[in-house]
């Protein structure tokens, strides 16, 4: 009995024990509304020289701990105003109208990611927090002189997510911070519905930065990232693939040619519709895909990787431009398949061809060639910079069976 | 309340049992009336209500009745008692009787009443007479009488105020213990059915019966519940629940581990799964032993409906039970620590909720906690017409204005009030109680490590369930050590027929409590009696 | 003496829930650096060398029923040799307790909890084992089976949801384009196994110690098998490339799923709170085994006398490495050292044994023995 006392004793010692540092403790507590919630980061390159001056010295000193030599860039955030944001549905301000803004909007400029924050940090009472950061905007120029540092920085933070979205902006990228869309209270959330929206209708691969990363390091394959511009309405259209070759941006597509990718791929959903005339312009006819399959098979034909691809495409007919065609007999419907057949093999390959003259495999077509050839890869390729030389040689055979399907509910 | 004016008196001659009685141990009764008197009248007579009654047995013999007037059933005295023994019986009219014969004429010829009892020891006079029962003493007699007059205003038969039920019996324990024993009799008309009964309690002497099935029940477990209960010495039982805080195993976990109620069918079912049950005279309330935790979320109830749907509200009853214990904790921790976790539009908005709230979250919902826990004391302290009143008050009042005073957040008063809701959802009070308890060191260990902390904290509450122990039943068997016939009835309620042993944590001596093919017993011989197509009348028609 | 109560179940869920804990993490970065695409080939290998050292630890267990390894390897080498064999168990099981309380505090202070001095979160999980371990044997194995569905269920959970996101020809090739390190990982994995040896002071508890393979079988499939989904999932989902980008995968897989519907956007966090108990088992039962090796070595009845013991030694070394690399290195390094114990040691005992022809007394026979 005496020995249980004593061990009981033992027991309340360790349990103050416990307690004890829990008093001192709390040292992760951060009050949600204490917090600077960072929506959305723009990521600028600065072109005047003047704005060195601008910068404070917070975490470099110009003598002693100098900033690497490397050019400056600004960085915007949108920061989410607590208060501004109401609770609930539709409790919105009344009397202020939708003017008042639910979002802040600062820029800095510093040399590199960190230090930019760390310099808007200085300016910011309330800790940066980067755990709903939903949308990352790097302009085109910043892009082409390499994301390195950026992905970087966030993917070493741990409270950034892999389901955010970058993308890359036509003209200045701090632009799309300030923009005000009508539809959403917050506009990031506008912004990164507009994607999400766009990969869940089929106008867009779902490429968060997560997939944007995985596809960066991987030896046969290049990343991606939608292309953006803000348009006069503040919406935003997204106007292409940006494409990648390691770090840096080197091309650029057209919006249907995001069509052309997501063939490839085999994307599903399909979202885009595409004209097919025949014969003259009254023959046009506008045709929605509705489910895509693609295989890819890999040989090798004189040591030089040769795919085929095969694509294929169920059609709905959506529209026509006059009653000059009547889709009464399935000879017509044959006749426009055979039409889109022969339209989209040039279209597939020319997408493919502009890749190959920059190297830049964002298909995945290497990762086919070390999957399933292994052998080949690791005498031949085995690095990415000797995948992004063989891409540019490899050759490339793509079937496309194009199958009409429904025309609706007009009968004709 | 004669059992308290007894203890006013008593309480200024000495510790430990009653001296008196202490000191007097053993002594007879002598044949000289007066005697007996004068002891009863020393220890008794301040008591106002002592009556005695002098009167002559047939006329010829001194005697006297002594009882307690207002414990009595004063007719019974007078038809039955008194009445006869004044008169001689007829068939003896006539008929000397002597002194020697006169306690089987008494015994045999005389005395219509059904309880009674010769005594010959003083001490028992007294203590027969504290149990409300009559002595007659008659004088040149060394035995006196012990009639069994004993008479209690008790309440009627009342639903079970804590453990209603829609669907089952709305019988429920009261206070005296015969009526509490013929309730469990009248459910489980068994010869195996056995009442074992003791005194506990220095001073009162409650009367306390062990119930169990001969047969069914472990007869290691019977005696290991009449050990710890005998080794109990204090000095007044007023209800069950000082007993259960002499057997439980652990007494300095905050987690019941006896089950009390007050439905008789509860007891019998527990009876019949080979648990002991205890009975306390004058509480009306059951204790059940071994007791697991699964029993703190299942009711009567679970087991008169369909199993399908009883199963699914036991499931909502265990998530409200989770509720109660972790929702305040990972509001906190999410609030404070994660706050990435919710989404940015909901995160964006409590954000905005907050803005005006000057405390951190962990004192925020502290502080609603425990006015919550105050509310809640409170409502069950006043008076039932006001209660009502008051937790209308309190809930919508207080908590609109919390929230426009800028003390609280909207989501916090949600939070709260979901937990608050899922702890009433709770069954067992005592479980309820552990788990409300619980939830305030959670909450702090959230405010400190966040979602971490949260899990420590269960994690050590999970261990110490783990190592409780109730009678050596493993506290959360059936689930472990896992014990797949007990499954059946855990999270969800099986199908009865399904369920066919009693639960082999209890080791019954008599597994099974059913035939294992009931289902096609009872759906064998099924004919589809009414069916249409022999229905003559249509068939004519 | 000894209560035998500990069913097969119970053990095979105190192998499971021993051997997955905080390795898990950085499991796919570890596999992968071995053999890139080849690493759920890698994972397998390093459990079927890990089934070796269970297996022989398992058959010993079964050759002496009644004891742990401390006590048969004395009957069967000798005190000396077997003190010094049993020394160096208690000191590298010592050492993988505070490495494993080491390596988690360092994730939940890098990932969720970042100003919180990495002592705390250390000590805190070292106290809650410590604390633990003052219970019975069979306690430790109800608290073992009690968590063991706290393990499976976000590992399924994460790996299903990231299927939307899985691209099988990740996986390819299955043996991997480089296989140069295709040794050394599957030792590397081997060591993240290691927890299977708190068996042997298991069997000399179990109803029916001639169960046991079955327990180490069962136990080993579900572990290993749970282990070569993750990897899977991780790499199907990221690459191998991108793996090798990242310090702790999987809690990355849990970052880049979401409950359907957003109840939760990202599960990292919810996934570290719910490994909590996953590192807690793993901690508990090396505790345990610490312990345990040492009251038998004194020949002591009742562990729990060293359960605070050693908690400060403990605590010590797990504060030793200066940072997350040189961490990783030592565990690496311990890890491979510690094969040498838990798989050549049992090893050369049981040869001696069989050469010896040395036997315990089974279950069944000791009656009789009794009786004679």
């Amino acid at each position: 009995m005496r020995r249980k006392k004593w061990i009981r004793t033992v027991n309340l010692f360790c349990c103050l024990c416990i307690i004890t540092p829990m008093l001192t403790g709390c040292w992760d507590r951060l009050e949600i509304e204490e917090r600077a919630v960072v929506l959305g980061v723009s990521i600028d390159s600065v072109k005047s020289d003047h704005s060195q001056e601008e910068e404070g010295e917070v975490s470099h000193l110009n003598n002693s701990i100098p900033a690497p030599n490397k050019s400056l860039i600004r960085v915007a955030v949108q920061i989410a105003l607590p208060g501004r944001i109401p609770l609930g549905p539709g409790e919105s301000g009344g009397g202020n109208g939708p003017a008042e803004k639910t979002v802040w909007v600062i820029d800095v400029v510093g040399h590199s990611i960190d230090d930019a924050f760390m310099n808007l940090q200085q300016q910011v009472s309330s800790r940066l927090f980067f755990g709903h950061l939903r949308v990352i905007v790097v302009s085109e120029s910043v892009a082409k002189k390499g994301l390195e540092n950026i992905n970087d920085y966030f993917r070493r933070n741990p409270e950034v997510r892999r389901m955010a979205w970058m993308m890359i902006s036509k003209g200045r990228a701090i632009r799309f911070m300030d923009a005000t869309p009508k539809l959403e209270r917050v506009p990031t959330l506008y912004l990164m519905s507009t994607l999400d929206e766009g990969s869940r209708m089929g106008k867009f691969p779902k490429d968060y930065i997560g997939i944007f990363w995985s596809n960066l390091s991987k030896k046969g394959q290049e990343g991606f990232l939608p292309y953006v511009e803000l348009k006069k309405e503040q919406n935003i259209e997204i106007k292409g693939l940006a494409y990648f070759r390691g770090d840096h941006l080197v091309g650029i597509t057209k919006p249907l040619e995001i069509a052309g990718y997501l063939g490839i791929k085999g994307v599903n959903p399909a979202g885009y519709r595409v004209f097919i005339q025949p014969g003259d312009a009254s023959t046009a006819i506008m045709t929605n895909t509705t489910h895509r399959k693609a295989t890819t098979k890999v040989q090798i034909k004189d040591n030089v990787p040769h795919f085929t691809i095969t694509i294929s495409v169920e059609l709905n007919i959506e529209e026509k431009l006059s009653e000059n065609i009547q889709f009464n007999n399935p000879a017509i419907l044959k006749q426009y398949e055979k039409k889109q057949e022969e339209v989209s093999l040039k279209f597939y390959t020319d997408i493919i061809k502009k890749t190959q003259e920059k190297g830049s495999d964002i298909f995945g077509f290497g990762e086919y060639v070390r999957g399933k050839k292994p052998s080949f890869w690791n005498k031949n390729v085995k690095s990415a910079e000797g995948w992004q030389k063989m891409y540019k040689d490899s050759t490339f055979d793509i079937k496309v069976s194009m199958k009409l399907r429904r025309i609706g509910m007009k009968a004709k | 309340m004669p059992i308290n004016k007894k203890k006013s008196k008593t309480k200024a001659i000495a510790v430990g049992p009653s001296s008196v009685l202490e000191r007097h141990k053993g002594e007879q009764i002598s044949t000289q009336m007066e005697q007996t008197i004068s002891f009863i009248q020393n220890i008794l007579g301040v008591n106002e209500d002592l009556t005695i009654r002098r009167f002559h047995v047939f006329g010829q013999h001194p005697a006297v009745i002594i009882y307690f007037s207002n414990m009595v059933n004063q007719s019974t005295i007078n038809v039955d008692i008194v009445k006869p023994l004044m008169y001689v019986p007829n068939h003896l009219i006539g008929c000397s009787i002597e002194i020697g014969q006169l306690i089987d004429v008494l015994q045999n010829d005389t005395l219509y009443h059904g309880e009674s009892e010769l005594e010959s020891e003083l001490t028992t006079l007294i203590e027969s007479i504290l149990r409300g029962e009559t002595v007659v003493v008659v004088d040149g007699l060394d035995k006196a009488f012990l009639l069994g007059t004993r008479n209690i205003d008790k309440r009627a038969i009342d639903q079970p105020a804590t453990e209603q039920v829609i669907r089952g019996p709305r019988e429920g324990f009261i206070e005296p213990l015969g009526t509490n024993i013929s309730l469990i009799r009248y459910r489980l008309q068994s010869p195996d059915l056995r009442v074992e009964t003791m005194g506990i309690g220095r001073r009162t002497k409650s009367k306390v019966a062990i119930c169990y099935m001969d047969g069914i029940t472990n007869p290691k477990l019977v005696k290991e519940v009449n050990r710890r209960l005998s080794k109990i010495d204090i000095d007044g039982v007023l209800d069950s629940g000082y007993l259960e805080q002499f057997i439980e195993d652990n007494h300095y976990s905050p987690f019941p581990q006896v089950q009390y109620t007050e439905r008789p069918d509860k007891v019998v079912a527990n009876l019949l799964e080979g648990r002991v049950s205890i009975l306390v005279d004058g509480s009306p309330l059951a204790l059940v032993v071994p007791t697991v935790f699964s029993q703190f979320y299942q009711t009567v109830e679970d087991y008169t409906e369909r199993y399908l749907l009883m199963s699914s509200i036991r499931l909502a009853r265990l998530i409200a039970l989770m509720f109660s214990l972790i929702f305040p904790s990972i509001y906190v921790s999410i609030i404070s620590f994660n706050p990435e976790l919710i989404p940015t539009e909901f995160a964006v908005a409590v954000a905005g909720g907050r803005a005006g709230v000057p405390f951190p979250a962990i004192i925020e919902v502290l502080i609603i906690e425990i006015s919550m826990e105050v509310l809640r004391e409170a409502t069950i302290r006043l008076p039932q017409q006001v209660g009502g009143a008051l937790s209308i008050v309190g809930v919508l009042v207080i908590g609109q204005a919390a929230v426009s005073a800028g003390f609280a957040s909207p989501i916090t008063i949600v939070i709260i009030a979901l937990t608050t809701i899922g702890s009433f959802a709770t069954p067992a009070y005592n479980a309820a109680l552990a788990l409300r308890l619980l939830r305030f060191p959670l909450i702090i260990l959230a405010g400190t490590f966040g979602l971490y902390g949260v899990m420590i904290g269960l994690i050590l509450i999970a261990n110490h369930l783990l190592s409780l122990k109730s009678f050596g039943v493993p506290y959360l068997s059936p689930l472990v050590p896992t014990e797949f016939q007990g499954v059946k009835d855990l999270i969800i309620r099986g199908p009865l027929w399904a369920m066919n042993k009693r639960p082999s944590f209890l080791q019954p001596m008599d597994a099974s409590k059913m035939a294992a093919n009931e289902l096609d017993n009872s759906t064998d011989q099924a004919s589809n009696a009414l069916d249409p197509k022999n229905d003559i009348n249509q068939q004519e028609g | 003496m000894q209560d035998r109560q500990i069913t097969v179940i119970q053990a095979a869920a105190i192998l499971v829930s021993s051997i997955i804990g905080v390795g898990v993490l950085a499991l796919p970065l570890f596999a992968v650096k071995a053999a890139e695409s080849g690493a759920p080939l890698v994972t397998f290998l390093g459990m079927l060398l890990a089934f070796v050292g269970l297996f022989l630890i398992t058959v010993l267990g079964m050759r002496f029923p009644d004891k742990s390894v401390i006590e048969y390897s004395q009957d069967i080498i000798g005190k000396g040799l077997a003190s010094f064999g049993s020394v160096l168990i208690i000191v590298f099981f010592a050492v993988l307790t505070s490495l494993t309380a080491r390596e988690f505090g360092e994730v939940v202070v890098t990932s969720v909890l970042r100003s919180t001095p990495v002592e705390v979160t250390v000590i805190v999980m070292l106290l809650l084992a410590a604390i633990s371990t003052r219970n019975e044997i069979t306690t430790i194995a109800y608290i073992h089976t009690f968590y063991f569905p706290l393990l499976l269920v976000p590992v399924l959970l994460i790996v299903a949801l990231s299927l939307k996101n899985a691209e099988a020809i990740n996986l390819l090739p299955v043996w991997g384009n480089e296989s140069k390190g295709m040794m050394k990982g599957t030792l590397t994995i081997a060591a993240l196994f290691q927890g299977t040896f708190v068996l042997s002071a298991v069997i000399p508890s179990m109803n029916k110690p001639q169960n046991a393979m079955k327990a180490s079988i069962g136990g080993m499939l579900i572990a290993g098998g749970l282990y070569v989904i993750i990897v899977a999932a991780a790499v199907s989902v990221f690459g191998a490339e991108e793996i090798k980008q990242l310090l702790w995968p999987t809690l990355e897989l849990a970052k880049a799923t979401s409950l359907p519907a957003n109840i939760l956007e990202r599960l990292d966090a919810a996934f570290l709170a719910v490994w909590v108990t996953a590192v807690f088992t793993t901690l508990l039962s090396s505790y345990f085994l610490t312990i345990h090796s040492i009251s038998k070595l004194f020949r002591l009845k009742d562990h729990k006398l060293f359960s605070y013991f050693i908690l400060p030694f403990v605590f010590t070394m797990a504060m030793l490495p200066q940072n997350i690399v040189e961490m990783y290195e030592i565990i690496v390094n311990v890890g491979q050292i510690g094969l040498c114990i838990t798989i050549v040691y049992p090893g050369l005992l049981l040869l001696i044994s069989i050469l010896r022809k040395k036997r315990g007394n089974s279950v069944e026979k000791k009656k009789v023995d009794q009786n004679r």
